[in-house]
C-alpha cells in the first residue's frame, strides 16, 4: 500500500508539475554582433528568473558551458562556433530551449 | 406596416426540451442576464414573424407552479406582473401526463396558452400515438407538434403564436376540484370584492392557490388587497373545514384532483404501446448507477474532464501566450516613455494593470474547455447520475450530490480554478448545501497556487518532494469536508435545505451548437463580471505597495548613483568623434533606442528578417544605431560604456524598487502585522508577499521574487528565501503553505462568490473565515510542532492524522435532516376514530 | 407498508402520503398521486438514494423521503 502510494505520488508529480501554468517560462535570445549572445528570461506572472541555470550545449549534445541567469535575469556568453543550443532550466519541468542558428542580430 | 412587439414566454418541466426549442425560435439573436435580486438566470431572445417582432423570455423549468422554490416564484412573478402576451408550454410530448400537470396549472393562471408538444420524436420512437385534434378538443387551447432536436416545426410554432394573439381565443376548461368548489366558491367572493385585485390577478386561480396555503399569494394578497387580514382568516378556516370534512389537507386533494385530469386527458388522447420495452438509458443505467461500474465510469469521466480542460487547456494556453505578451507590448509602447531611475505614473500604473487583467486572461482557453465540457455533461443527463451515486457520501458533509463536479472543478488534487468551480454551484437546489460548497471550494488546489507550494517544497521539503505534494494535494480535502459539516451545523443552519427528489432523464446527445453556445456565454459572462473589477483591484494594489515611496533622502541617493554613470559615459564620449554630438540627457533616449530594437526583434529567427530591422531603425537615428549596435570604433568603444550605464540603470531600479515595497503602505501592514503572525512563523516580508497576493495568488510568486532579490545575488528565488530566511526552517515552510492553502485565492473567486450566494455579506464572511482558519491552521501546526518539538515532515503527516481524525468524526455526527422527524399529517379526526 | 420498506425490482401502487410541506408538495409535483404505479429500480452503490420508475419516467429519492409514501402491492 504504502509503495503503491509513492509510486502514485511521483507520478503525479511528473505528470502535474508541469501543470504549475501560470508560471511559464519565456526566453529571447540576441546575438550582440560582437561575438558574444545574451539571453534575457523570465516567467509569464513577471517573477525574476535571477539565479536560473542556463546550459550551452554543442551540436551533439555536450554541454559546452553551463552559467546562471544574474541578478537582471540575462545572461551573456561567448558565442560558440558551430551549431549549439541554449536552455533555460527553471527546473521542475521548466525549461525552454533555443536553437543557436535562430539567434539572429 | 410598421412591426408591433409581441411579449412571448416559454415555460415547461425541465428536460422537455425547452431550451431546444428557445434556441430553435431565436437563433442567435439571445443573451443571458439574472432577474433582478436573484440567481436565476434570465433568457431573452428575439424573432420576426409576419413583420411581428417577437421578444421570448425563457422562464426557468419547473415541475409546478408552487412558492416552495426560487424558480417557481420567478416564473410566476414573470407570468403575472410582465403580462405576456402568449404563453408557449413546452412539454414532452412522451410524458404527456406528467406535463400536462404544470399545463392545466398554467391554464389556471388565465394566461393565453399555446401546448407545444416537443419531443414527438421520442413519443414515436416509444410507439406512442398522439391525437392532437382530440387534446386541442379536449383542452381547448392550439397544440402545436415539433421535433425541436430535428429543427422541424419551428415556423408552425411561430405562424401559430402570431395567429393565437390575433384570435386571442379564451379556454372553457376548468378542473372539477368536487368536494372543494364550494369552498372555491367561498374565497373567490371576498377576492372579486377587491377592485385592485380581481384587476390584476384571476379571482379563481386566487383562491385555490389561498386554498392550497400558498405563501406566495398570500403575499400577493396582502399588497393588493384592502382588507388582506379577513380574508386570510377566511382561507384558513376553509382549510381547517377541508381538512376536518375529507381526512386530508387541501393542498393534497388539489394536486390529486390535478393528476386525475391529466390521466384522463391523456386517456383520451394518446395511445400507448402494449408491451412496455426497457429505455436504452434505463439499460445503460444498469451498469452506470451499479455498485461497482458505477464509481469507475465516475472516476474516469472526471479524469477525462481534467485531462482535457486542464492539461490540454493548459497546452493551449501556452499556445495564447504570444497574443497576452504582445498586448502588454503595444502597452508599453503606447503609454508615455519609461524613465531612467522610475517611470511616470501612467506608465508605470498602465502596465501593472495590463498585467494583471492578462494573468486572468491567460486563463480563457482552459475556462472555454472547462464550461464546454460541462454544458456536455449537463445535456447529456449524467449529472443527476453523478449526484446519484455520491449524494450519501457528501450529504454527511451537508453537501449534496451534485456538489461533486464544483469541487472537482476547483482542484482535488493538483490544478483547478475556484471561480468555474463556484460558478458550477449554480446546479445545486439545496440552498443549504449550495453555499455550503461555495464556501469551501476556494479551499481547494487552484492552479495559481501550485507554484508556490512548489518554491516551497523545492526549498524545503526537497528530499520527499512527491510524499510533500501529495500531502498538500489531498490535505486540502480533509480540511473542506469538516469545514462544510461545521457550517451546515452552525451558520448555515437555519438556510432552508430542500428535498433531494430529482428527475433522472434519459441520456440524450448533446448538439455541438448547443455546447459551444453555452461556453461562449459563460466565458463572456466571466469577462463581464470579473475582468473590470480586477482591473480596479490591480489599481489598489498597485497604490498600496508604491506608496508613500522613496523618501528625498533615499530619492538623491539613487539620483547620485544615476548621475555617476552618466558622467562616466560622456567622458568616453568626450574622447570619441561624437563628442559635441551627444549630450548628457540623450543617454537615455539611446537606451531606449536599443530596447526597442531588442524587442522589435523578439521571435525572429530569420536572418533576413532581422537585417531589415535593424535597417529600419538604422534609417531612424544613425547616431543612436552605431552605439547600441557597436558600428565603427566610436560605435564599439561607446557600447561598452554604454552597458556599464545600463547596468547602473537596472541596478538602481531593482534596488528601489525593493525598496519602495518594503516601505509601502503593504509593507507597514506586514509589518504591524507580525506579531500575530509570528506564532504562525511568518516574519512581516512574508506578511507582504501573503497581502500582495491576495489580490491573485499569481503574484506571490512575483511578489517573493521581488522582495528577496534584494541583495543583487544570483541566487534563484528558492536560495534566495533560503539564504535571506537564515532560521527558516521546513516548519515554516509548512505553515506557510498550510496558510496559502487555505485563504482566499484571488478577488476573482470573491467576485464569483458574491455573484452565486447573491451576498455581499457571504462574500465578506467566506473572506474572514478562510483567512481565520489559514492563520489558526498556521499557528497551530507551526506552534504546535515548535512546542512538541517535531520536525517539519513529523508535523505535517501528525497534522494529515489529525485531519482525517476530524474528517471521520465529522461524519459521525447526524445532518440536520436526520435529526428532523417527518411530519406525519394525516390526522384523523377525532369523529373517525371514536366510535 | 411505506415505499422505503420494499426491495429493488418490486412494484407497488401508491395509496398515499404523509407529508406535508415542501416534501410533499415536491413528490406530488412529480408525480406521486394515489393509483400511480411505482417500480423500485435500484438503489445507488452506497444503498442511498433509490431509483424509482413511475409512468414513463425515472425519479429518485432518498430512502427518509420514501419513508413518507404509502403503497400495497
Amino acid at each position: 500500500m504504502k509503495k503503491m502510494m509513492i509510486v502514485l505520488t511521483l507520478a503525479a508529480l511528473v505528470a502535474f508539475a508541469g501543470q504549475a501554468f501560470a508560471h511559464s517560462p519565456l526566453m529571447s535570445c540576441f546575438d550582440n554582433g560582437d561575438n558574444t549572445v545574451t539571453c534575457e528570461g523570465g516567467f509569464s506572472d513577471g517573477s525574476s528568473a535571477s539565479g536560473v541555470k542556463m546550459h550551452i550545449k554543442d551540436g551533439d549534445g555536450k554541454a559546452i558551458l553551463e552559467t546562471k541567469m544574474n541578478e537582471d535575469s540575462e545572461c551573456t556568453f561567448d558565442k560558440p562556433a558551430g551549431t549549439y543550443m541554449v536552455i533555460f532550466d527553471a527546473g521542475e519541468g521548466h525549461t525552454v530551449e533555443m536553437n543557436g542558428a535562430d539567434i539572429v542580430e | 406596416m410598421g412591426s408591433k412587439n409581441l411579449l412571448v414566454a416559454l415555460a415547461g418541466q425541465p428536460n422537455c426540451g425547452k431550451s431546444t426549442v428557445f434556441n430553435m425560435l431565436t437563433g442567435a439573436r439571445q443573451h443571458v442576464a439574472n432577474y433582478p435580486g436573484v440567481t436565476v438566470e434570465k433568457k431573452a431572445g428575439t424573432f420576426s414573424f409576419d413583420d411581428i417582432r417577437v421578444e421570448l423570455v425563457d422562464l426557468p423549468g419547473t415541475y409546478s407552479l408552487t412558492s416552495y422554490s426560487m424558480e417557481e416564484r420567478v416564473a410566476r412573478d414573470f407570468l403575472l406582473g410582465d403580462d405576456p402576451g402568449v404563453v408557449v408550454d413546452v412539454a414532452d410530448a412522451s410524458n404527456l401526463k406528467r406535463n400536462l400537470y404544470l399545463t392545466l396549472q398554467l391554464m389556471e393562471m388565465e394566461v393565453p396558452i399555446i401546448l407545444n408538444l416537443n419531443m414527438m420524436d421520442v413519443a414515436e420512437r416509444r410507439g406512442q400515438k398522439i391525437d392532437v385534434a382530440k387534446l386541442e378538443d379536449c383542452l381547448g387551447i392550439p397544440v402545436v407538434p415539433t421535433k425541436a432536436k430535428k429543427g422541424e416545426g419551428g415556423k408552425a410554432l411561430k405562424a401559430r403564436i402570431i395567429d393565437s394573439v390575433a384570435t386571442s381565443r379564451k379556454s372553457a376548461f376548468k378542473i372539477d376540484y368536487g368536494v372543494l368548489e364550494p369552498y372555491i366558491s367561498e374565497l373567490e367572493g371576498p377576492l372579486a370584492e377587491d377592485p385592485v385585485l380581481c384587476v390584476q390577478y384571476p379571482v379563481r386561480w386566487f383562491a385555490i392557490k389561498l386554498l392550497e396555503g400558498d405563501a406566495g399569494a398570500v403575499e400577493l394578497l396582502e399588497r393588493t388587497h384592502s382588507e388582506a387580514d379577513r380574508v386570510v382568516v377566511l382561507a384558513e378556516s376553509c382549510r381547517e373545514r377541508i381538512q376536518e370534512e375529507t381526512g386530508s389537507a387541501a393542498e393534497r386533494h388539489i394536486a390529486f384532483a390535478r393528476h386525475g385530469e391529466c390521466a384522463r386527458i391523456t386517456r383520451e388522447a394518446v395511445i400507448l404501446p402494449t408491451e412496455k420495452r426497457r429505455s436504452l438509458s434505463d439499460r445503460a443505467d444498469k451498469y452506470v448507477c451499479s455498485r461497482i461500474f458505477g464509481p469507475i465510469i465516475l472516476i474516469g469521466i472526471l479524469l477525462l474532464l481534467y485531462e482535457v480542460s486542464i492539461v490540454f487547456g493548459n497546452w493551449l494556453a501556452l499556445q495564447a501566450w504570444p497574443v497576452w505578451g504582445s498586448l502588454e507590448r503595444f502597452a508599453a509602447d503606447v503609454l508615455p516613455q519609461a524613465g531612467f531611475m522610475s517611470d511616470p505614473l501612467l506608465r508605470s500604473l498602465g502596465l501593472w494593470v495590463v498585467k494583471s487583467t492578462t494573468a486572468i486572461l491567460n486563463y480563457l482557453p482552459i475556462f472555454f474547455l472547462l464550461f464546454g465540457l460541462i454544458a456536455v455533461l449537463e445535456d447529456s443527463g449524467y449529472m443527476p447520475r453523478m449526484a446519484f451515486i455520491l449524494d450519501r457520501l457528501f450529504r454527511r458533509f451537508g453537501l449534496h450530490g451534485q456538489s461533486t463536479l464544483p469541487m472537482i472543478l476547483g482542484g482535488v488534487y493538483v490544478g483547478g480554478c475556484a471561480i468555474p468551480g463556484v460558478m458550477a454551484t449554480k446546479a445545486i437546489p439545496d440552498e443549504r448545501a449550495r453555499l455550503a460548497t461555495i464556501m469551501i471550494i476556494p479551499m481547494m488546489n487552484c492552479l495559481a497556487k501550485v507554484p508556490l507550494y512548489l518554491i516551497l517544497i523545492g526549498a524545503y521539503f526537497a528530499d520527499t518532494g512527491g510524499i510533500a505534494l501529495f500531502f498538500i494535494a489531498t490535505v486540502t480535502l480533509f480540511m473542506a469536508l469538516p469545514v462544510a459539516k461545521l457550517l451546515s451545523l452552525t451558520v448555515l443552519r437555519k438556510r432552508p435545505s430542500a428535498p433531494f427528489i430529482m428527475e433522472m432523464p434519459p441520456y440524450h446527445i448533446p448538439t455541438i451548437s448547443g455546447v459551444l453556445r453555452r461556453a461562449f456565454e459563460r466565458v463572456w459572462l466571466f469577462l463581464k463580471k470579473i475582468v473590470t473589477v480586477v482591473a480596479a483591484v490591480a489599481v489598489v494594489v498597485y497604490v498600496l505597495i508604491n506608496y508613500p515611496g522613496l523618501t528625498a533622502n533615499r530619492e538623491a541617493h539613487y539620483q547620485q548613483m544615476q548621475d555617476t554613470a552618466v558622467t562616466a559615459f560622456m567622458k568616453d564620449v568626450q574622447k570619441t568623434g561624437l563628442k559635441g554630438e551627444l549630450t548628457a540627457n540623450e543617454v537615455l533616449p539611446i537606451i531606449l533606442f536599443g530596447e526597442s530594437l531588442k524587442h522589435a526583434k523578439i521571435g525572429v529567427k530569420d536572418k533576413d528578417k532581422a537585417a531589415a530591422i535593424n535597417l529600419e531603425f538604422k534609417v531612424k537615428n544613425p547616431v543612436y544605431y552605431s552605439v547600441v549596435k557597436r558600428v565603427g570604433k566610436d560605435g564599439k568603444k561607446l557600447n561598452k560604456s554604454l552597458k556599464k550605464v545600463i547596468k547602473v540603470r537596472k541596478k538602481i531600479r531593482r534596488e528601489a524598487r525593493a525598496e519602495r515595497f518594503e516601505t509601502s503602505f503593504l509593507g507597514t501592514m506586514g509589518r504591524a502585522l507580525e506579531p500575530v503572525t509570528q506564532w504562525a512563523g511568518f516574519n512581516w516580508r512574508i506578511n507582504i508577499a501573503l497581502l500582495s497576493a491576495f489580490a491573485a495568488k499569481e503574484n506571490s510568486a512575483a511578489t517573493l521574487g521581488s522582495i528577496y532579490g534584494i541583495d543583487g545575488s544570483e541566487k534563484s528565488v528558492q536560495e534566495s528565501m533560503k539564504a535571506g530566511e537564515t532560521g527558516f526552517t521546513p516548519l515554516h515552510a509548512l505553515a506557510l503553505m498550510l496558510f496559502m492553502a487555505l485563504y482566499p485565492p484571488c478577488v476573482p473567486t470573491s467576485i464569483m462568490v458574491r455573484h452565486q450566494s447573491n451576498s455581499t455579506k457571504w462574500m465578506l464572511f467566506s473572506i474572514v473565515y478562510q483567512t481565520l482558519l489559514g492563520l489558526f491552521v498556521a499557528s497551530l501546526v507551526f506552534t504546535g510542532g515548535r512546542l512538541l518539538g517535531l520536525t517539519g515532515f513529523q508535523t505535517m503527516w501528525t497534522f494529515y492524522g489529525l485531519c482525517v481524525a476530524t474528517t471521520l468524526g465529522m461524519a459521525m455526527i447526524p445532518t440536520p435532516e436526520e435529526k428532523e422527524t417527518v411530519s406525519t399529517t394525516t390526522v384523523k379526526p377525532c369523529k373517525e376514530n371514536c366510535s | 407498508m411505506t415505499l422505503n420498506e420494499l426491495e429493488p425490482g418490486t412494484r407497488c401502487v401508491m395509496k398515499d402520503l404523509t407529508a406535508d410541506g415542501a416534501l410533499g408538495q415536491r413528490l406530488m409535483d412529480l408525480g406521486f398521486f394515489p393509483g400511480v404505479e411505482i417500480e423500485i429500480v435500484r438503489n445507488a452503490p452506497l444503498i442511498d438514494p433509490v431509483v424509482l420508475h413511475l409512468d414513463g419516467y425515472h425519479v429518485s429519492i432518498r430512502h427518509n423521503e420514501a419513508k413518507v409514501i404509502e403503497v400495497e402491492s
